[in-house]
C-alpha cells in the first residue's frame, strides 16, 4: 500500500475556503450576537435607535476600555494574566494630569504618561518573565502598589487641567457622524490584529502561549518577549487613560477599579483562551461592540447598571462553556448511556465503524476507477454494500452481546 | 543537645521569616506610637480585621486545591443585604439565625462555583470572574439599590457583634473560632486532607481514587460559607449596608493568603503562616492609621510586601535546589 | 491446577490509528517474580496500563486467579490486590510519607478525624523494614528518588498487594541501592507476593527473576524459564532483527572537525566532558540513562548555563546563553521529548516548521505565508512525510511523522551541527528506518551529527565513533571498527556504589 507515490503526497492545502465553516467560526457568531442586540435595540426603541447620535453615543460609552482589551489579548495569549491594568490606566493618568497642572505641554505630557503605563508594565513584565513569578499574584500585588502610589501622590485631588481634545476624542464625532473614539480604538485596533496576525512577533506569542519550552527550544527569546507584552498591556492600558480622562473630564485615585476584570471578560467573551496560544484580534474588536451596545440596550430597558453586571457575568460564562460541547463531550454521553460505561463496547463499535469507513472508501474508489465496465461497477458496490450491511449487523450483535455479558457480571457482582 | 534541637526547631520553622517580620514591626510600633498597645487599639484592630481574617480563610481552601475565587467580594455582599432585608422584614429573628443564614446563602453561592469549576471543568478564574458580577448584580437585586442605615437594624443585631465578651468584640471570636475550626479541618480530618492531595497532585489523586471534581465543590462551598459569614458579620459590625460592600476584598484576602505562604498553584499552605499573615497585615494597617497623614500608604505597602514575600520564597526555593544540586555534584 | 494468578489472554489496545499492544498473553505464576523485557515502545507500559485499570483493552481477556475480570480503573485493580510502583512515582511531593501511603485508605479516630498518630505507627511498620533511615512525618519531595520507591512498595504492602508490578524501579538506583531492592523483592517473594519486575537490565532479571517474558513491536515474543535462556537469545528476542537490515549503508565522506567541547563542567550533572565531531560524520553519545548525555546537549545548546569548560565551532571559541544563540551559530537539538519541547501540537506543520526562522519569512515586516508553506513542503517531501497536508496539525501524525516534523524544523535552519537525542524514542520499526535514512542524508551533505541513544544496536549501527558517559563523566571513547557491544556495555556499567541504569 505505501507506494514511494503516496510517500511522497502532495502536501500543499487543498482544502479551500469553506461557507460552512466560516459561518461557524467563533468571530462570526459574536457579529450574529451583535446583530441581535441591534435588532433588540430596533424592535424595543425603533425612535430612539433610528435618531441621530444615539448608535455614536452607545459606540463612545464602550471606547474607554477598548484599547485595553488589546492588550490584554496579548498578555492572555501568553498565557498569563493581567489584573493590574486598572491601577496602571490611573497612574498613567496621573503621571499626565500632573505634568499638565505643572504647566507642561501637553505632547510631554503624554508622552511621559505613556512611558509610565509602560514602565509599569516592565515592571510586571520582569517580575513574570525574569523572575518566574506567577502573573496573577505579581499583578494582584502590583495593582496593589500602583493604586497605593497613585493614592500617596494624589490624596485627595482630582486632576482636571486635561487638554480640551481629550474631551473631544472621547465626546466628539468625526463630521458629526464618525465617533473619534472609536476611529481612535480601530486604529490601535488594526495595528493589534496585524502584529498578531502577520507578524513574527505574533507568531512567536502563539507558539510561546502554546508551548514556552517548544518556544525556548526553537531559539524563541522567551523572557525578553514576554517582557514586551507586558510592556505593550502598559502602553495600551495608557491610551486607554486617555479616552478615559477625556470622558470624565477629571482623575482621581479611586476610579478605575474592575477595569481590568471587565477587559479581561471581553478579551475572553472574544475567544481568547486564558490557557493560551488560541484565538484571534477580531474576536475581542467584536466583543467591545457587544458590550457596549448590550449596556445600552440594557440601558433603555431601564435595567439599572448594577444588575447589568448579572448579564455581562452570564454571558461570560456561556462563552466559555459554548466550545465545552465538542465531540469528546458528546463520546463521554455515548459513552455513559449507550455503551452502559463499558470501553470495551465502545471499541467494538469505534472499530465497526472503522470498519464501514474503509469499506465505503472502496466504494468511492470503485466508482473512481474507470476501467470498470458498468455491470463490473455495480456487482462491486453490491458486494460492498453486503460486506457494510453485514459488518453493522456484525457490531450490532457484538455489543448485544457484550452488553448481556455486562449484565451478566454485574448481577453476579451484586 | 536538647537545646540545640528546640533552636533548629524555630529556625526550621516554616514561618519563621513572617515571625521576625512581625516582631519588627512591633519593635518598631514601641517607637512610634505606644497607645499601639494599649487594650482598647488592639482590640479595636482585631475587630476590625475579622471580616477581612474569616475571607481569608475561605479562600485559603480554595488556594490549596489550586483554585482561586475572586468571587468572595460579591458573595459578601449577597449575604450582607439578604441578611439585612431579612433582619428588616421580620424582626424577630434571633441573630445568630441570621448569620447562620448568612453562612447557607454563601454556600450556595459557593455551590455554583464549585460545580462549574469542578464538574464543567472550566477554569477558576474565568468561572468566579463571572460569577463575582452575577453575584455583585444580584446583591442590587435584593437591596433594589437602597442602602440600610444603622437606625434600621434591631437591637440584637445591631449589638450582636459588638457584644464584649473579656473585652474583646463577638466578632473577633468568629474569627478566633474559624481559624481553630478550619486548621482542624485541614489538618485532621479526610476531606481537609483531601484538598491538599488535588492540589498537589491531581494525576496521583486519580490513581489514589479521589474524586476530584467532589473535592473541588467542597472547597468552593467551604469557601463561599467563609464569605458568607464574613457578609453576615460585616453587616452586624459596620451597620451599614449596600450592595457595594466588599468590593476589591478578594485581592487583598487572596494576598494575605500568599503572604502566609499558600501556594497559589496548590498543595501547599498551614494555618499557622495565614494567621501570622493576617496579623501582620492588620498590625501594618492600625500602625499607618496611627501615623498622620500616613494612612494611604497601606495599599502601597501591602503590594510591596507581597511582591518581597514572594521573592524571598522564590529565593529560598532556588537556594534549596543549588543544595541538592551540590549533593549530587558530590557523588558524581 | 490453575497456579496461575493472573493471565491475560490476546488482550489488543490501540490508541487512535496505533497499535499498542496486539494479541498479548501473559502468565504470571503465583509467588514467583516475572520479569518482563522489551525495548523502548515495546508496549510494555501500555501492558501494565491495561493490568491496573488504567487503560481498557480493546478486546481480550484478563483472568484472575481462573475468573475473568473487567477493570474500570485504578481503584478496582487496587481492590483486588493489584498495584504498580510507576517508573515516575505517582505521588504527593508537598505531603507526608505517612499521608502518602495512607492516601484513600486513611485510619480514622473514633470520630471520624485523622488518626495521625496511628498512621505515622503503621506507616513505620511497613517503611523500617524496608528502609529505617526513612522519617515518615517529613513531605514526600524531600526524598531520593530511590526513597520514594521504597514508600511506594509500603503503600502496595499496607494494601495487601498480590501482584506488584514494578517499572523499572532500579533505573535510577545507585548500585547500593539496587542490592537492597533486590533483597527487598526476595523477602517479598518470600512472602508470597508475585512480582511483574519490568527492567533493560540482565543483572536485574538474573538476580530477582525466575521467568522472564519479552514483547517486541507491541507483540508477545516467548517467556522462558532465567536460567534457561542465555543473554544473546534474549537480546536477539527482544531486538528480532539483524542489526545491519535495519541501518542503511553510509555514504558520507567525514571531513575536518566542526565542533569541539573541552572540560565541560556543569554542577551536579556532569564534569571534564571533552570530545569532538567533524562534518560528515556521527559521533553516538552512549551510556546509561541519567549518565548526563541529555544535560550535555542541553548545555552545548543554551538551555543550561556550563559552569566550566569551553565549546569550539570551527576551531573558535563560542558563548552560548541561550537557543537562540546556539541556532545562530549553527547548532541545532532535537530534543528528547518531542511533545514537550518539539512540537507545538495545536498549530500547523508548517507554523512547526519554520518556528525557529520565522524571519527567513519576513517581507517588508510582515510573515508571507505562501513562502514559509512552500519552504515547508519542500522540506516535508524531502523527508517523506506522510500527512494531510502541511496545514494539519501534528497531534494528528503518527509518532516517526510528528518526529519527521521535527527534523524538518531542524532542515529549516542553517545549521552544522546537529545534535540528535534519542531521535527513535517511541517509534515503530518502519518509521525508524526512515530516520536513520534521514541521518545518513544529513551526514552526507556535510552535517556533523551528535546522536544521543540509549539502544546499542542503533549506536553500533549508525555512529562512526562513540563516546560512552558514566555518571556525569566520559567513560570511554570508541571508533566504530574498535567497538563491540560488550566493550560500550563494560565502559557504560557501573563500579561499585555509582549510579546505575538500563543497559539494551
Amino acid at each position: 500500500m505505501s507506494t514511494p507515490e503516496i510517500q511522497t503526497r502532495d502536501l500543499a492545502v487543498k482544502e479551500k475556503f469553506r461557507l460552512s465553516r466560516f459561518l461557524v467560526r467563533w468571530e462570526m457568531i459574536l457579529v450574529y450576537i451583535l446583530a441581535a442586540i441591534n435588532l433588540l435595540l430596533v424592535i424595543l426603541r425603533p425612535n430612539l435607535y433610528f435618531e441621530s447620535g444615539t448608535i455614536q453615543s452607545i459606540i463612545r460609552s464602550g471606547m474607554d476600555i477598548s484599547v485595553m482589551v488589546l492588550g490584554m489579548i496579548f498578555v492572555l495569549m501568553l498565557g498569563d494574566i493581567d489584573v493590574s491594568v486598572g491601577a496602571i490606566m490611573i497612574v498613567s493618568c496621573m503621571v499626565m494630569g500632573l505634568l499638565l497642572d505643572a504647566g507642561a505641554p501637553a505632547a510631554v505630557a503624554i508622552i511621559a504618561g505613556i512611558a509610565a503605563g509602560g514602565l509599569c508594565g516592565v515592571f510586571n513584565g520582569v517580575l513574570v518573565a525574569r523572575f518566574r513569578m506567577p502573573a496573577v499574584i505579581v499583578t494582584i500585588a502590583t495593582s496593589m502598589l500602583f493604586r497605593g502610589v497613585a493614592e500617596i501622590v494624589m490624596g485627595e485631588n482630582t486632576l482636571k487641567n486635561f487638554p480640551d481634545w481629550f474631551s473631544t476624542l472621547a465626546w466628539g464625532d468625526l463630521g458629526g457622524l464618525i465617533p473619534y473614539s472609536m476611529l481612535f480604538f480601530l486604529a490601535v485596533a488594526v495595528i493589534f490584529a496585524v502584529v498578531l496576525h502577520k507578524t513574527k512577533f505574533g507568531r512567536e506569542l502563539y507558539i510561546i502561549g502554546n508551548s514556552s519550552t517548544v518556544a525556548q527550544y526553537s531559539g524563541i527569546r522567551v523572557v525578553r518577549i514576554k517582557i514586551i507584552v507586558f510592556a505593550v498591556m502598559g502602553v495600551s492600558a495608557a491610551l486607554s487613560g486617555i479616552l478615559f480622562a477625556g470622558r470624565l473630564k477629571g482623575i482621581s485615585s479611586g476610579m478605575g477599579t474592575g477595569y481590568e476584570l471587565k477587559a479581561i471578560a471581553i478579551a475572553v467573551l472574544g475567544g481568547v483562551s486564558t490557557n493560551g496560544g488560541k484565538g484571534k484580534a477580531y474576536g475581542p474588536v467584536i466583543a467591545v461592540f457587544i458590550m457596549a451596545f448590550m449596556t445600552k440596550t440594557l440601558d433603555l430597558l431601564n435595567v439599572h447598571a448594577n444588575i447589568q453586571i448579572i448579564f455581562q457575568g452570564i454571558i461570560l460564562l456561556i462563552a466559555v462553556m459554548i466550545p465545552m460541547f465538542n465531540k469528546e463531550f458528546f463520546d463521554g454521553l455515548k459513552l455513559r448511556f449507550v455503551f452502559m460505561g463499558d470501553k470495551n463496547i465502545e471499541a467494538i463499535s469505534r472499530r465497526s465503524a472503522k470498519e464501514q469507513q474503509e469499506l465505503k472508501a472502496g466504494i468511492a474508489e470503485v466508482y473512481a476507477d474507470r476501467s470498470l465496465t458498468e455491470g463490473e461497477r455495480k456487482a462491486k458496490v453490491n458486494e460492498y454494500n453486503a460486506d457494510i450491511a453485514a459488518s453493522k449487523k456484525k457490531c450490532r450483535d457484538d455489543i448485544k452481546r457484550a452488553k448481556d455479558e455486562l449484565k451478566a457480571r454485574r448481577k453476579n457482582v451484586v | 543537645m536538647k537545646k540545640n534541637n528546640i533552636l533548629r526547631k524555630i529556625l526550621n520553622y516554616k514561618e519563621f521569616g513572617l515571625v521576625i517580620a512581625l516582631i519588627v514591626l512591633l519593635i518598631a510600633a514601641l517607637f512610634i506610637n505606644k497607645s499601639f498597645f494599649t487594650f482598647g487599639n488592639i482590640s479595636r484592630t482585631l475587630t476590625n480585621n475579622s471580616v477581612f481574617a474569616i475571607l481569608t480563610v475561605g479562600i485559603m481552601f480554595v488556594l490549596i486545591t489550586g483554585g482561586i475565587d475572586i468571587s468572595i467580594g460579591s458573595i459578601l455582599a449577597v449575604s450582607g443585604v439578604s441578611v439585612t432585608e431579612l433582619m428588616i422584614m421580620n424582626n424577630s429573628i434571633p441573630p445568630i439565625v441570621l448569620i447562620l443564614a448568612g453562612i447557607a446563602i454563601g454556600a450556595a453561592c459557593g455551590l455554583i462555583n464549585g460545580f462549574l469549576v469542578g464538574k464543567m471543568k472550566i477554569v477558576p478564574m474565568i468561572v468566579t470572574l463571572g460569577t463575582m458580577y452575577v453575584f455583585r448584580g444580584l446583591a442590587f437585586v435584593i437591596t433594589q439599590g437602597a442602602w440600610r442605615f444603622p437606625h434600621m437594624f434591631t437591637e440584637a443585631f445591631a449589638s450582636y457583634a459588638k457584644t464584649e465578651i473579656l473585652g474583646f468584640d463577638a466578632i473577633v471570636f468568629w474569627a478566633v473560632g474559624l481559624f481553630i475550626v478550619a486548621g482542624l479541618f485541614l489538618g485532621y480530618t479526610r476531606p481537609g486532607r483531601r484538598l491538599y492531595a488535588i492540589g498537589t497532585s491531581s494525576e496521583s489523586s486519580k490513581v489514589a481514587g479521589i474524586r476530584e471534581d467532589n473535592v473541588k465543590i467542597l472547597a468552593y462551598v467551604l469557601c463561599g460559607a467563609c464569605a458568607g459569614l464574613a457578609g453576615a458579620l460585616y453587616a452586624a459590625n459596620y451597620l451599614t449596608v449596600s450592595s457595594d460592600i466588599g468590593k476589591g476584598y478578594e485581592m487583598t484576602a487572596i494576598a494575605i493568603c500568599i503572604l502566609g505562604g499558600v501556594s497559589i498553584t496548590g498543595g501547599r499552605g498551614r494555618m499557622d503562616g495565614v494567621v501570622i499573615a493576617v496579623i501582620l497585615m492588620s498590625v501594618i494597617t492600625s500602625l499607618l492609621s496611627m501615623i498622620p497623614g500616613y494612612s494611604v500608604w497601606q495599599d502601597a505597602l501591602q503590594g510591596a510586601i507581597i511582591i518581597v514575600a514572594v521573592i524571598v520564597n522564590i529565593a529560598n526555593g532556588s537556594l534549596a535546589d543549588k543544595r541538592a544540586l551540590r549533593e549530587r555534584g558530590n557523588r558524581i | 491446577m490453575n497456579d496461575c494468578i493472573l493471565e491475560l489472554n490476546d488482550v489488543v489496545k490501540t490508541f487512535g490509528g496505533v497499535t499498542a499492544l496486539s494479541g498479548v498473553q501473559f502468565r504470571l505464576k503465583r509467588g514467583e517474580v516475572h520479569a518482563l523485557m522489551g525495548e523502548n515502545g515495546a508496549g510494555k507500559s501500555t501492558f501494565i496500563k491495561v493490568i491496573t485499570g488504567v487503560h481498557q483493552p480493546d478486546s481480550g481477556t484478563i483472568l484472575l486467579e481462573g475468573k475473568r475480570i473487567t477493570l474500570k480503573n485504578t481503584v478496582e485493580s487496587q481492590k483486588l490486590g493489584i498495584a504498580a510502583i510507576y517508573q515516575h512515582v505517582t505521588s504527593f511531593p508537598d505531603l507526608s510519607v505517612a499521608e502518602n501511603i495512607f492516601m484513600g485508605q486513611e485510619i480514622l479516630t473514633k470520630a471520624g478525624t485523622y488518626n495521625w498518630r496511628a498512621m505515622r505507627r503503621e506507616a513505620r511498620k511497613y517503611i523500617e523494614p524496608l528502609s529505617p533511615e526513612i522519617d515518615v512525618t517529613k513531605p514526600m519531595s524531600t526524598l531520593s528518588v530511590a526513597q520514594q520507591q521504597l514508600v511506594e512498595i509500603a503503600k502496595a504492602l499496607s494494601r495487601n498487594a498480590r501482584i506488584l508490578i514494578m517499572d523499572e524501579p532500579t533505573a535510577s538506583l545507585t548500585r547500593h541501592e539496587c542490592e537492597e531492592l533486590y533483597s527487598i523483592v526476595d523477602r517479598l517473594k518470600a512472602d508470597g507476593v508475585s512480582i511483574i519486575f519490568i527492567t533493560h537490565k540482565f543483572e536485574d532479571m538474573y538476580r530477582v527473576a525466575g521467568r522472564v517474558t519479552v514483547f517486541r513491536d507491541s507483540q508477545y515474543i516467548g517467556s522462558w524459564d532465567v536460567n534457561e535462556i542465555s543473554n544473546a537469545k534474549l537480546i536477539e528476542a527482544m531486538v528480532g532483527r539483524e542489526l545491519n537490515q535495519l541501518y542503511p549503508e553510509k555514504t558520507s565522506e567525514i571531513k575536518q572537525e566542526v565542533l569541539r567541547v573541552e572540560g565541560l563542567y556543569k554542577e551536579g550533572y556532569f564534569k571534564d566532558i571533552s570530545f569532538d565531531v567533524r562534518a560528515g560524520e556521527v559521533l553516538a553519545l552512549t551510556g546509561l540513562v541519567g549518565a548526563g548525555r541529555t544535560e550535555v546537549c542541553q548545555t552545548i545548546f543554551g538551555i543550561m548555563k556550563p559552569d566550566k569548560g569551553r565549546i569550539l565551532l570551527d576551531g573558535k571559541e563560542i558563548k552560548i546563553n541561550s537557543p537562540a544563540d546556539a541556532l545562530r551559530y549553527g547548532i541545532g537539538l532535537l530534543p528528547e521529548d518531542r511533545q514537550l519541547q518539539g512540537l507545538v501540537y495545536e498549530l500547523p506543520i508548517y507554523q512547526n516548521v519554520s518556528a525557529p526562522v520565522i524571519n527567513n519569512f519576513v517581507k517588508r515586516g510582515l510573515i508571507s505565508v505562501k513562502d514559509e508553506m512552500a519552504k515547508a513542503i519542500e522540506l516535508c517531501r524531502k523527508i517523506k512525510l506522510k500527512a494531510k497536508d502541511i496545514a494539519a496539525p501534528p497531534s494528528s501524525l503518527s509518532g516517526g511523522n510528528q518526529q519527521k516534523v521535527v527534523f524538518a524544523k531542524l532542515l529549516n535552519c542553517d545549521l552544522k551541527v546537529l545534535i540528535l537525542d534519542e531521535p527513535t524514542k517511541g517509534i515503530d520499526v518502519g518509521a525508524k528506518n526512515s530516520i536513520y535514512e534521514i541521518i545518513n542524508e544529513l551526514t552526507a551533505s556535510g552535517y556533523a551529527v551528535i546522536m544521543v541513544s540509549s539502544e546499542m544496536p542503533e549506536v553500533l549501527g549508525m555512529a562512526d565513533r562513540i563516546v560512552v558517559m558514566r555518571s556525569g563523566r566520559v567513560a570511554g571513547c570508541f571508533n566504530i571498527e574498535d567497538a563491540t557491544q560488550e566493550k560500550i556495555l563494560a565502559a557504560s556499567l557501573v563500579k561499585s556504589d555509582e549510579k546505575g541504569g538500563s543497559a539494551v
